[in-house]
């Protein structure tokens, strides 16, 4: 149970906050003529999140082995959240821009922390698979 | 069944394996050590930094503005938003044949449209490179040329185009010097000679709005900047100033010599806090170091008394305690100064811009010497910790130790 909270919450709480901080609060420049970067790079990172969250959400209801999985889908989901703002879509290029100065680092930390918890959960549920392996044998 | 060995070497990290609770409530008091350490310190290096970007850019004794603008031209020094206001040049004339003024040169500022996305509000200053002793110095480090008519020079914050070219008020202006980064409010500005202004004012007239009336374009100037001669205060030449025409002394009088020392009040109070915090968590983060040693320490000495019957010498269940507490020293160093990167350096602009306060981010090397030295104290108070907190375990015969409590 424990194993299986440690690697399923964190993606559950940082897919919601991915999802979510681009529409509230680390939200992209308002007031644009037509929609800039930094608007689809908002639409981008809530679509990603969304994706985050469901996968912990699934996490929480499978096996170890099965949750190794998903937490590398939430790596590679995390590893392209990364991305669209700095690489793939890109911000406003002002460095006292909204976007530049509250959605883009806001994005990055949660995308490492995402990132981290990741990998944390792949260690503990692969510490825990192999155990059982050896306890069947 | 899997079989472990365990040997001298890998007992502390064994040890701390087998004891997750407790590894992991120690490794969160040194992390959040860590971070108060290494954000407290970061924050007042890059704040010191900017005060003294700040101080190296403020060449004047003595600015003269219009009537009650001085808390924007002081806002201007600092952190401040951009602004338009202006005078004539008759007066500034006027106010330059006052007795005790060294040098003298006028500015003019417009603050650019309040674009509401994606062309930021800029400070457009206008200076007479003839006469100008505060910007051409240290603009000088990076472009030795001559300022021509219609040319800018931008600031480090300023989005230059891939082009060289400056999009304002509907015209593209081309930008011949990108300023380095100074954590003031000059980062977001741009810098056009005298003769460019009204340009300028056209320019804003035929995009929008006009910035100020087409009679002042070519003869509005925001402030007069005054070094003032060797012997003189600046006080005693703004009362020169004030005795040539009683209008005069309506003007306001800007001591930029007091605005640094005012910033350096609330930055010195700023630090002054971050201190105190940092040295109260500090003392706490120790002392609860100290009772989770010791009460381990005591749940501990049969454990302790199982490895000298073994043979293990004081030196060696010292060694171990010290591993152990080293290693968790270390690691909540680590997670500490990561956690701390992760907010300090994405979020450096939105902190420089809440604290309104001069703010230079620090260079890398700065950056891994502070680093560095978090990890160090954060190992040694782990260490400290434990060996004071379990210095009478060795101690005692192991037999007497291992019946207490039978």
């Amino acid at each position: 149970m424990k194993h299986k909270l440690i690697a399923s919450v964190p993606a559950i709480v940082l897919g919601a906050l991915i999802a979510v901080a681009p529409q509230t609060f680390a939200h992209a420049c308002q007031g644009h003529g037509t929609p800039g970067a930094c608007h689809y790079s908002q639409q981008a990172a809530t679509g990603i999140g969304a994706a985050i969250l469901v996968l912990g959400v699934i996490a929480l209801f499978v096996d170890p082995r099965v949750r190794i999985g998903l937490n590398v889908a939430v790596i590679v989901d995390t590893v392209l959240l990364l991305a669209v703002p700095t690489v793939l879509i890109g911000i406003c290029k002002g460095t006292m821009m909204h976007c530049r100065m509250v959605m883009l680092p806001t994005l990055v930390v949660l995308g490492v922390l995402a990132l981290a918890f990741a990998v944390i959960g792949i260690r503990v549920d692969s510490r825990a698979a192999s155990a059982s392996a050896g306890g069947a044998r | 069944m899997t079989s472990i060995v365990i040997t001298a070497r890998t007992l502390p990290l064994e040890n701390l394996r087998r004891r997750p609770m407790r590894t992991a409530a120690l490794l969160v008091v040194v992390a959040v050590l860590a971070v108060a350490f290494f954000g407290g310190s970061m924050l007042g290096i890059n704040l010191g930094n900017g005060m003294r970007s700040m101080e190296r850019r403020l060449g004047a004794d003595l600015m003269v503005v219009p009537q009650n603008t001085e808390s924007k031209a002081e806002a201007l020094l600092t952190d401040g938003s951009p602004s338009t206001f202006y005078f004539t040049k008759e007066i500034a004339h006027r106010i330059e044949r006052a007795d005790g003024i060294a040098q003298a040169s006028e500015q003019t500022y417009i603050a650019s449209l309040a674009a509401a996305c994606c062309a930021e509000k800029l400070q457009i200053i206008g200076y007479d490179p003839a006469t100008d002793f505060v910007i051409e110095p240290w603009i000088a480090s990076q472009f030795d040329g001559a300022l021509e008519d219609g040319q800018m020079i931008a600031g480090a914050n300023v989005n230059v185009s891939a082009d060289g070219t400056i999009e304002l008020y509907g015209r593209a202006w081309p930008v011949v010097a990108q300023l380095a980064v100074t954590g003031t409010s000059l980062d977001n500005s741009v810098f056009i000679n005298q003769d460019t202004v009204p340009d300028m004012v056209e320019a804003s007239a035929s995009a929008s709005r006009r910035v100020m009336p087409a009679e002042y374009a070519d003869k509005a100037v925001s402030t007069v900047m005054i070094k003032v001669k060797d012997g003189y205060e600046p006080q005693t030449v703004a009362d020169s100033i004030k005795s040539i025409d009683p209008s005069l002394g309506r003007l306001g009088y800007v001591y930029p010599g007091g605005v640094t020392a005012a910033a350096k009040t609330a930055l010195g109070t700023l630090v002054g806090y971050v201190v105190v915090f940092v040295a109260a968590l500090w003392a706490m983060g120790v002392i609860v170091l100290l009772a989770v040693f010791a009460a381990s320490a005591n749940e501990r000495k049969r454990e302790f008394a199982s490895l000298r019957i073994m043979g293990a010498t004081r030196g060696m269940l010292y060694g171990v305690i010290a591993r152990e507490s080293a290693i968790v020293g270390l690691a909540g160093g680590v997670i500490g100064v990561a956690a701390a990167s992760l907010v300090l350096f994405p979020f450096s602009a939105l902190i420089g811009s809440r604290l309104e306060l001069p703010y230079l981010q620090a260079g890398p090397l700065v950056v891994i010497g502070v680093a560095a030295a978090s990890l160090v104290l954060s190992t040694f108070a782990g260490t400290f910790a434990s060996l004071v907190a379990m210095r009478g375990l060795a101690r005692p015969e192991a037999y007497l130790t291992l019946r207490q409590g039978e």
